[in-house]
């Protein structure tokens, strides 16, 4: 048997349809209850602290960057210098990532931003001497 | 003489047949794209290894071949058949993946969604050509573009179709740089490839071990058939982020996974014995293949469309490409896509976002597919 046939004896349209719905659905609700985990990260944090004190943090702290930059600027230069004159962010990405650097992203971006971080050709990145 | 004339009868050069050759010489593509193009070499060639290994002609009865009980190949085989293999791939992605870009953005997970409709819209292509159900059900796996899945779904349902659906999902996985960018320029103008994405959040430390812990309650209640992959998966993540026990979590994602994908490449690539791959089912396999990746591609990409009718903070639809769940390939092909249109536009965070999703997708998928085939 071939054809629409084949699919309505084999009770096709109704595994296709129920099946996308599934995933669909499934996807749509861990989508939700994720979108809620920072809320829920942020109770967490916040139980032991003392209700009494303010919760907004000093205005100090407020412009404090939460990595120092000129380290960051190091650290990265090294592992750019192992990649080569021209190399894709993605491996640079790659490798902090298994150096355990945090904030990986972030300090990939903030050297993009301060001009450290320069593209050269379609998808390749390369490392610009500041000092 | 009647010794020597009965070993020469014996051997591969008596016994060989055109078919061994054909397959001999795919063996030798893969080998060479592998290590020549390096297209997919941690796959490709193993598999490619793996065929040369499966079609050298041998005296049936020895206890050699891989279908033959008792024979080493068997043995190892079985990790292939039994789904272990897969299962055990699935820890070590789950100790390799990131989803901090994910959690930031919880959103993307709707086009990891999307794009496993290319499995269900294949699935009803394979019954119209006359697959059974459990046939049709493991060639539309394929669609997810995710090796381990489509090979553990069809250990499952279709074990005699392994050999082509495995050479099949990982082909086209290889081909990625090839089969993906057409679909997407043509779903997409210049300036919606142009579309910057907005900076991804820091995700703290809580979310992300909260993360594993939730989605594998979530998942698995659902499509509970999904366990044997998704329950290592976030084990592995678990492992990952918990900071506590960083020697397994490195074990996870070296020597384990290196281990699994060795044993699991080479033993696919030796089940493509000649008289069992080389048949009109192949053929017909490899055809919905290619029609489910690029289905799944469309699909991802026409729904972040959609999605972009609704929204205010516009989505780049490339991204939608990236929701098939090969890991990091499709990611890496929308970023470099969306490069070319804008060569400040860097989407590779929100494009893991989205592979890591579909990773998770179509092992739901894989899981759904089992169950209705049980039922």
């Amino acid at each position: 048997m071939y054809g629409i046939a084949a699919i309505t004896a084999k009770n096709g349209w109704a595994m296709a349809l129920a099946g996308s719905l599934i995933v669909m659905a499934g996807l749509t609700v861990l989508a939700l209850v994720i979108s809620q985990l920072k809320k829920l990260a942020e109770f967490i944090e916040n139980r032991g602290k003392n209700p009494s004190l303010p919760d907004t943090p000093p205005p100090a702290d407020k412009k404090t960057p939460t990595f120092d930059f000129d380290e960051v600027k190091v650290r990265y230069q090294l592992m750019a210098q192992q990649l080569g004159e021209s190399f894709e962010l993605s491996r640079l990405y790659q490798l902090a990532n298994e150096s355990g650097f945090p904030h990986v992203h972030l300090s990939i971006r903030s050297l993009r931003q301060a001009g450290i971080l320069v593209p050269v050709a379609a998808g390749m990145f390369s490392w610009q001497q500041q000092d | 003489m009647e010794l020597l004339l009965q070993f020469l009868s014996n051997t591969g050069y008596y016994l060989v047949d055109y078919r061994n050759l054909i397959m001999i010489c795919v063996g030798c593509v893969f080998v060479y794209l592998a290590i020549a193009k390096q297209y997919e070499p941690l796959l490709l060639l193993p598999i490619g290894f793996g065929v040369l290994v499966g079609n050298i002609p041998f005296f049936k009865g020895f206890g050699i071949g891989i279908y033959e009980t008792n024979s080493v190949l068997h043995y190892l085989y079985f990790g292939v058949t039994s789904g272990v293999y897969p299962s055990i791939v699935f820890l070590g992605l789950g100790a390799m993946t990131d989803f901090s870009s994910l959690l930031a953005m919880p959103r993307l997970m709707l086009l990891g969604a999307a794009a496993q409709m290319g499995i269900y819209t294949t699935l009803l292509s394979a019954l119209a050509l006359g697959f059974t159900s459990p046939e049709a059900s493991s060639i539309a796996i394929i669609g997810g573009a995710d090796g381990p899945t489509s090979i553990f779904l069809t250990a499952k349902l279709a074990p005699h179709l392994i050999g082509p659906i495995a050479i099949a999902a990982y082909s086209y996985m290889a081909l990625i740089p090839l089969i993906q960018p057409p679909i997407m320029r043509l779903l997409t103008t210049e300036q919606e490839r142009r579309i910057h994405m907005p900076e991804i959040r820091q995700v703290s430390r809580i979310e992300r071990l909260l993360f594993p812990v939730a989605g594998l309650i979530l998942c698995c209640f659902l499509a509970s058939a999904s366990i044997p992959l998704l329950g290592p998966f976030f084990f592995g993540n678990l492992l990952k982020e918990s900071g506590v026990v960083d020697r397994l979590a490195n074990t996870a994602r070296t020597a384990i996974i290196d281990t699994a994908t060795i044993f699991l490449g080479f033993t696919v690539g030796a089940s493509t014995q000649a008289d069992v791959f080389l048949t009109s089912k192949s053929i017909g396999i490899f055809f919905l293949g290619a029609v489910a990746f690029g289905i799944a591609t469309a699909s991802g990409v026409l729904f972040a469309k959609i999605m972009n009718l609704f929204m205010k903070q516009k989505i780049n639809p490339l991204l939608g490409a990236a929701g098939v769940s090969a890991v990091p390939g499709s990611a890496r092909e929308v970023h470099l896509v969306g490069l070319k249109s804008d060569p400040s536009n860097y989407l590779l965070m929100h494009a893991m976002a989205c592979n890591s999703s579909g990773v998770i997708g179509s092992a739901v998928c894989a899981g759904i597919l089992w169950s209705f085939n049980v039922v």
